[in-house]
């Protein structure tokens, strides 16, 4: 299933936040949305998954979700956005009980995505116990759990510190080179991008516009720490970022 | 100070030289006391005494203070707030005196044969039920302020002579007693002729019945002092009786006796209606203070066969202790004494 | 200048970072409650203290007693209790509809919040003699006083507990297609239940104190019938034991539900 974007602007009150975003999604892939703060890519984010509506232009799926896909359009918080009343079992339980799927075919999905995630240990443990990165492996987990289409991931792994980033960076790579899956990945962070895109989308500053869209072709297995290729594109990104999240800052004290 | 003070009782005593001249000799020699009310006409000897200088000439200056209910002011009489008080002989006021607090020194309302008492009333759901005499009160609700007030120990006479039982509802506030009655809550209640009169003429209550009937020569309402007083103010406590006395029998002869006519009665009614019924105009709240008429003890006698009688229900209902005998609550040499 | 100072001296470094640290110290309230008792028998029992002041500890120790095998403590305990369950639970679950009510529906906010405010400094005991009219002498007008009493602070606490529950969970159940009645059902009832539990704390505070004036009408039994009896007699040690069994009371519950917090409330921080 894929995405496409056409005309999307957005207002909150008189601000206009979004530009005339024309996009596209293609099943499979990874898209990085990196911009400088305040861009709009998270609200962008919201508009693709249908948390908001868009002021102007359409958002529309091509294809239909395959049959087995409950969610099709599927989240990751920055804060993870797990429930602290429930066990890690519970807050994938979570997201299947609503679809009528409990007992002995919710104890397949929970354990085999627990599995993937490596959290077979830690599925009667509470939120509270686990750290950030073990947290946020809880929420892969459950948005694995409802087999989506697309993830929509916002800021992942900015509540984290590097060296867990690091690993979860591996983990996410791991799980799409067993069943890619497609995403759109928002961050502001450029070695993120260029470690997990297969094409990243350079915004503007407010009103977020598409300055450029570059693309990747290193498979995601060999971008590892110190590829001279990585460090030119993730140099060329940020000089095309640089002025605008310079200007962007200045923007803010300005307001 | 005691010259001060003397000099100050000359001076009054110079004002009125025509009244001194009748009355007892001053022993207390203007002394400031506080004296306790409510804003019955059962208190009249006091607001007539104050009010014809009774008290003064008796060598008193003397303060009225207002209370809302008898317990407070029983309580105020043990914290020594105030010297004087008049109230019913409640379970309260046996406990304050068991405490060595507080000591009854005289009589202040009977009931009397012949003359109008307190009545019991029932709500009309009652009385239109058939209730229409004490007998029939068999398993109603009566209407009380709390457990061992007067108005417990009225319905309790009233269950045991008629070999009746009936539940006792403490209300706490006559206010609440007289709303639970006209809307049916409670079936009956007893009271003094001036609220249970107008009451009745609502017709949402009915009298069947007199206290009188029930308790004869019933002890309603007792002048009390605190212990200290009683023991150690022989003087003073004599004094403030003495003038007392004077308020009674004017209000006794004015009142019941009529021995000065109308024009006595409505002079009467003039200077209790400062007291009582204050926020009513006067044709009102002279009917209430008419009505409300019931003989004061004369010379604040004390009828003991009624405070040993009261003494032993309390005794008999577990509201007051065994141990405690009538010489405790009692101080009897003040005054003649009944029964 | 300092470097100039003598640097062969050694000392420690001074310790600065005590206190403002209130650390648990299991038994001092109960000796400072024993020692209170204490000083007031020693009081009474040599006079220094009148029997018109404080009663003797050891004779209203004494009166417990009696009341216990006269067996009217459970004569008195029972309708108070069964006054305090039906008056609370019934006031508490209202309140607790009408505040998700309150916390989940815009036209119910708008329309009940001005209406709660209005209710909520209306001293609830001014009512009694209405609710005695309304629901009878006997035990309707006793429920309803407490029942009114513990809603009004149950409602606030709990759209406001409501209020409070983390908007990115329920984002969260919504991006997963979760129904209305789920979301409700898993995320904003439990989000809510620290503050709705200790709103309850209050209730039921503020329903012990009614109960005592919801006994002052009509009331033959029950701990607030009691005391008020014990007051209108001037019997101290009977006021003294009435007020203790409430005092126990407010902490049986208190720790009632401290038992269910730490029960429901084990995933907190």
């Amino acid at each position: 299933m894929d995405i496409r974007l056409s005309g999307v602007s957005h207002f909150y009150q008189q601000t206009e936040v979004l530009r005339d975003i024309s996009l596209e999604i293609p099943s499979g892939r990874i898209v990085c949305i990196v911009g400088p703060s305040g861009c709009g890519k998270s609200t962008l984010l919201r508009l693709i998954g249908g948390l908001e509506r868009p002021s102007a232009g359409e958002i529309h799926q091509l294809g239909t979700p395959p049959t087995d896909c409950l969610n099709p359009l599927t989240y990751i918080f920055q804060d993870f956005a797990l429930l602290p009343w429930r066990t890690v079992r519970g807050n994938v339980s979570l997201v299947l009980e609503d679809h009528g799927i409990r007992g002995k075919a919710a104890a397949e999905i929970i354990d085999d995505v627990l599995a993937r995630t490596k959290l077979s240990d830690f599925a009667e443990a509470l939120p509270k116990q686990l750290s950030g990165g073990m947290k946020q492996r809880v929420a892969i987990a459950r948005a694995l759990a409802v087999n989506p289409a697309v993830m929509l991931m916002d800021e992942p792994l900015s509540a984290l510190d590097s060296q867990t980033r690091e690993l979860l960076m591996d983990d996410l790579i791991a799980l799409w080179s067993r069943t890619p899956f497609t995403a759109v990945y928002v961050t502001h962070n450029l070695a993120e991008a260029v470690r997990l895109g297969h094409s990243i989308v350079v915004m503007s500053r407010r009103p977020g516009q598409i300055r450029e869209i570059v693309h990747l072709d290193t498979p995601l297995q060999q971008r590892g720490l110190g590829n001279a290729e990585m460090d030119e594109k993730q140099k060329y990104l940020w000089q095309l970022m640089r002025d605008e999240a310079r200007a962007a800052d200045a923007e803010l004290i300005d307001v | 100070m005691i010259s001060l003070n003397r000099r100050k009782a000359l001076a009054l005593m110079g004002g009125t030289i025509a009244a001194a001249g009748l009355s007892t000799p001053a022993l207390s020699q203007g002394r400031k006391i506080t004296v306790g009310a409510l804003r019955f006409t059962s208190h009249s000897a006091s607001f007539i005494a104050l009010q014809r200088d009774y008290f003064k000439e008796a060598g008193l200056d003397v303060e009225l203070k207002f209370f809302q209910a008898s317990t407070p002011m029983a309580v105020a009489i043990a914290s020594r707030d105030l010297d004087y008080a008049v109230t019913a002989m409640s379970g309260g006021l046996v406990s304050l005196a068991d405490k060595g607090a507080v000591k009854i020194i005289g009589g202040a309302l009977s009931e009397e044969a012949g003359i109008d008492g307190q009545k019991y009333l029932v709500s009309d759901a009652a009385f239109q039920a058939g209730v229409t005499s004490p007998a029939m009160l068999d398993g109603k609700k009566y209407g009380i302020t709390s457990a061992g007030s007067s108005f417990h120990y009225m319905g309790s006479k009233l269950a045991q002579k008629e070999g009746i039982t009936m539940s006792f509802k403490p209300l706490q506030k006559v206010g609440a007693i007289i709303g639970a009655l006209k809307s049916g809550q409670i079936d009956a209640w007893s009271i003094v002729p001036h609220i249970a009169k107008p009451l009745a003429g609502s017709g949402k209550v009915h009298i069947i019945g007199n206290v009188s009937d029930y308790i004869p020569d019933y002890q309603v309402t007792t002048v009390f002092t605190s212990a200290k007083n009683a023991a150690d103010e022989r003087g003073m406590t004599g004094d403030f009786l003495a003038g007392f006395s004077r308020g009674v029998a004017d209000y006794n002869a004015t009142m019941i006796d009529h021995a000065h006519g109308d024009d006595g009665v409505a002079a009467m009614v003039d200077l209790i209606h400062k007291y009582v019924y204050a926020d009513r105009p006067r044709e009102k709240a002279a009917k209430s203070i008419i009505n409300g008429t019931m003989r004061l003890n004369e010379g604040a006698a004390l009828n003991i066969a009624s405070l040993q009688d009261q003494l032993s229900w309390y005794q008999s209902e577990g509201l007051a202790k065994d141990s405690i005998t009538l010489d405790t609550v009692v101080d009897a040499s003040y005054v003649k004494t009944l029964g | 200048m300092s470097e100039l100072s003598n640097q062969n001296e050694m000392h420690q470094v001074p310790f600065r970072g005590g206190g403002f640290a209130p650390t648990a110290r299991r038994g001092v309230g109960l000796a400072v409650f024993l020692l209170l008792i204490a000083l007031t028998e020693l009081g009474t029992q040599t006079g220094f203290i009148t029997p018109l002041t404080l009663p003797k500890p050891s004779d209203v120790l004494k009166t417990f007693g009696e009341l216990y095998s006269s067996g009217l403590l459970w004569q008195h305990l029972s309708v108070s209790l069964s006054r305090l369950l039906v008056g609370a639970s019934l006031g508490a679950s209202v309140g607790i509809a009408v505040g998700v009510m309150i916390g989940l529906f815009s036209y119910v906010r708008a329309g009940l919040l001005p209406l709660v405010a209005a209710l909520f400094p209306i001293p609830k005991i001014a009512l009694l003699p209405l609710f005695v009219i309304w629901f009878g002498i006997d035990e309707g007008s006793k429920y309803a006083l407490i029942a009114f009493g513990t809603f009004t602070p149950t409602v606030v606490a709990t759209y406001g507990a409501v209020d409070n529950v983390d908007r990115g969970l329920i984002r969260m159940g919504q991006s997963f297609n979760l129904s209305w009645w789920s979301i409700v059902r898993k995320i904003v009832l439990p989000g809510a239940m620290p503050g709705i539990l200790s709103g309850l704390r209050i209730s039921l505070a503020i329903a012990i104190i009614l109960l005592v004036a919801a006994e002052m009408l009509g009331a033959e039994y029950g701990i607030g019938a009691y005391i008020l009896e014990a007051g209108s007699l001037y019997d101290l040690e009977r006021l003294f034991v009435g007020v203790a069994i409430l005092s126990i009371l407010g902490v049986t519950l208190s720790a009632c539900i401290g038992m269910i917090e730490r029960r429901l409330l084990r995933w907190r921080v």
